[in-house]
């Protein structure tokens, strides 16, 4: 009975449905984090009748064919990277992009790594880094004694060093953009690396080009929608029942078949 | 056999495909831009028997038969997501989509970017636009999609023009062919622009057109129909077993 397993790809499908809904719910409150969402397509279908086979030596054709469909497949779970909410927080280091852009991270094996996530630190040595301790690309080093620490919009990092009176320009923070930036791969602590689907990055400081904006003492919220995933939890959840009814049915219809044998 | 085992058994298997297409409607209950199906039977008969010596003409042992498939092509609930590329469709338009197979039609609005900035189905495949593939240049930003298809992106301090979709109707949608994945093609049919009163929503993509409601009394139905011919059966059966035991019951004289 072909509905069984097609009930059964139906179930697989609201699973994994689940799993996305619950890995957003689980980051609500994770900086820079990008809400998912699982994405389904149907499968073959089986034509039993094709439509528009001739009916007749006269030409009559069949107006309606038989298909029967084979259930459904994840096609994929995309991220939705649209900007979330900014919080204030008082924290010097606390940075946010309004707009496009990623940070640029140096990862300790070299590769570069991006992220939305500007809560960062500063290590012993003065380097501005992630909360993971990776070095913020291109790099920003605050003298000892550093104190009034600003980031305008366009990036640049300044602070009052002692015995003078303005401020001196430490480095520069610089934004990477993509063509297609749901093509990025996450690999967790908010980070993100290129791949073939993203395209190329493309560098450039804030306000510039269309990247985004910096706005000091601010952080990016999730952008995950409370509502939303509850009701697309429900519905996931009713809708993995309602495949469960359907296993049910086919199996109640090969019991009653099997019982007709005496 | 006899015929009401047979009439029985052809309703019975039309039955299971009846519920092999209720569970592939359910299956794509959370499919975007998905349209359910349902099977329509018709009547078999067959070839008269030739018994004159009734006083009653013979009828004709009527089969069922299950005849079609027809797709409910009626307007999917819009759901908002959010993304920016994601159009849902309005009225009866289709959005076409280079396939290495050849032109492919679809109503699953969700859409991206691909790295060489043009707007792909999450297959990948292109989406043609009223001129051509719809193409994005680097730093496009804010992309707009308007009611009519037209969009338009703000590159740099500018808005650039970025063609329109290209949105199509067919005279008769039941004779489009589905090919998993979203897509349908159009055998023996060309189709046609889209009517005026077809229009997109950006942000918003079209949920399957499934109601569970009604996909689960019809599972009812068929669940009810199987058991109660799986009776009727039986009931042949023991018919006959009492009638050859009766009738092979020669009393000893």
């Amino acid at each position: 009975m072909r509905a069984l397993y097609t009930a059964a790809t139906g179930m697989a499908a609201q699973e994994l449905n689940v799993q996305v809904i619950s890995n957003n719910i689980a980051n609500m409150r994770t900086t820079g984090f990008k809400r998912q969402r699982a994405e389904f397509q149907d499968l073959m279908y089986q034509n039993l009748r094709r439509v528009g086979s001739n009916t007749s030596a006269q030409g009559t054709k069949l107006p309606i064919g038989l298909d029967i469909g084979a259930g459904v497949k994840t096609s994929g779970t995309p991220r939705i990277m649209a900007q979330g909410s900014l919080l204030p927080t008082d924290r010097e280091l606390d940075v946010a992009i309004r707009g496009e852009g990623f940070f640029r991270v140096l990862m300790p094996d070299n590769r570069t790594a991006y992220s939305r996530a500007g809560s960062f630190e500063m290590d012993d040595q003065g380097r501005l880094v992630t909360p993971e301790g990776y070095l913020v690309d291109p790099a920003i080093t605050f003298p000892q004694n550093a104190s009034n620490i600003s980031i305008n919009q366009q990036g640049e990092v300044s602070a009052l060093l002692p015995n003078q009176t303005a401020s001196t320009v430490l480095g520069q923070i610089q934004l990477a953009r993509f063509v297609n930036k749901s093509g990025l791969e996450a690999i967790g602590d908010n980070l993100f690396l290129e791949t073939a689907a993203s395209g190329p990055p493309q560098n450039g400081n804030p306000s510039v080009d269309g990247m985004g904006t910096l706005l000091q003492s601010q952080l990016e919220q999730a952008n995950v929608n409370a509502v939303t995933e509850i009701s697309d939890l429900i519905t996931a959840q009713r809708a993995y029942a309602m495949n469960a009814k359907v296993v049910t049915a086919a199996d109640d219809m090969l019991q009653q078949t099997a019982n007709m044998m005496r | 056999m006899d015929n009401a085992l047979l009439v029985g058994l052809s309703r019975q298997v039309a039955l299971q495909r009846e519920l092999d297409v209720i569970a592939n409607n359910i299956a794509n209950i959370n499919t975007n831009g998905f349209k359910g199906e349902s099977v329509q039977f018709e009547e078999f008969l067959s070839s008269p028997a030739r018994a004159d010596s009734f006083p009653l003409a013979d009828r004709r042992v009527s089969f069922v038969q299950d005849r079609a498939t027809i797709a409910d092509f009626s307007q999917g609930p819009l759901a908002q997501t959010g993304s920016p590329l994601d159009v849902a469709i309005s009225g009866d338009g289709f959005l076409v989509v280079d396939t290495p197979a050849g032109e492919r039609y679809t109503r699953n609005g969700a859409l991206s970017r691909n790295a060489n900035g043009e707007l792909v189905t999450s297959e990948g495949y292109r989406v043609r636009g009223a001129q051509g593939p719809i193409q994005f240049d680097q730093n496009d930003a804010d992309i707009l999609i308007a009611r009519d298809g037209a969009i338009s992106a703000m590159n740099g301090n500018q808005i650039a023009d970025r063609g329109k979709f290209l949105l199509v109707r067919f005279a008769d949608p039941q004779r489009l062919t589905k090919e998993g994945l979203s897509l349908y093609s159009a055998p023996g049919q060309q189709p046609q622009a889209a009517t005026a009163d077809t229009s997109l929503q950006q942000g918003m993509v079209e949920k399957s057109n499934v109601q569970p409601v009604a996909e689960m009394g019809r599972m009812i139905e068929v669940t009810r129909a199987y058991a109660a011919l799986a009776n009727l059966m039986n009931r042949t059966q023991d018919l006959r077993s009492t009638a050859i035991n009766k009738l092979a019951d020669v009393p000893a004289s």
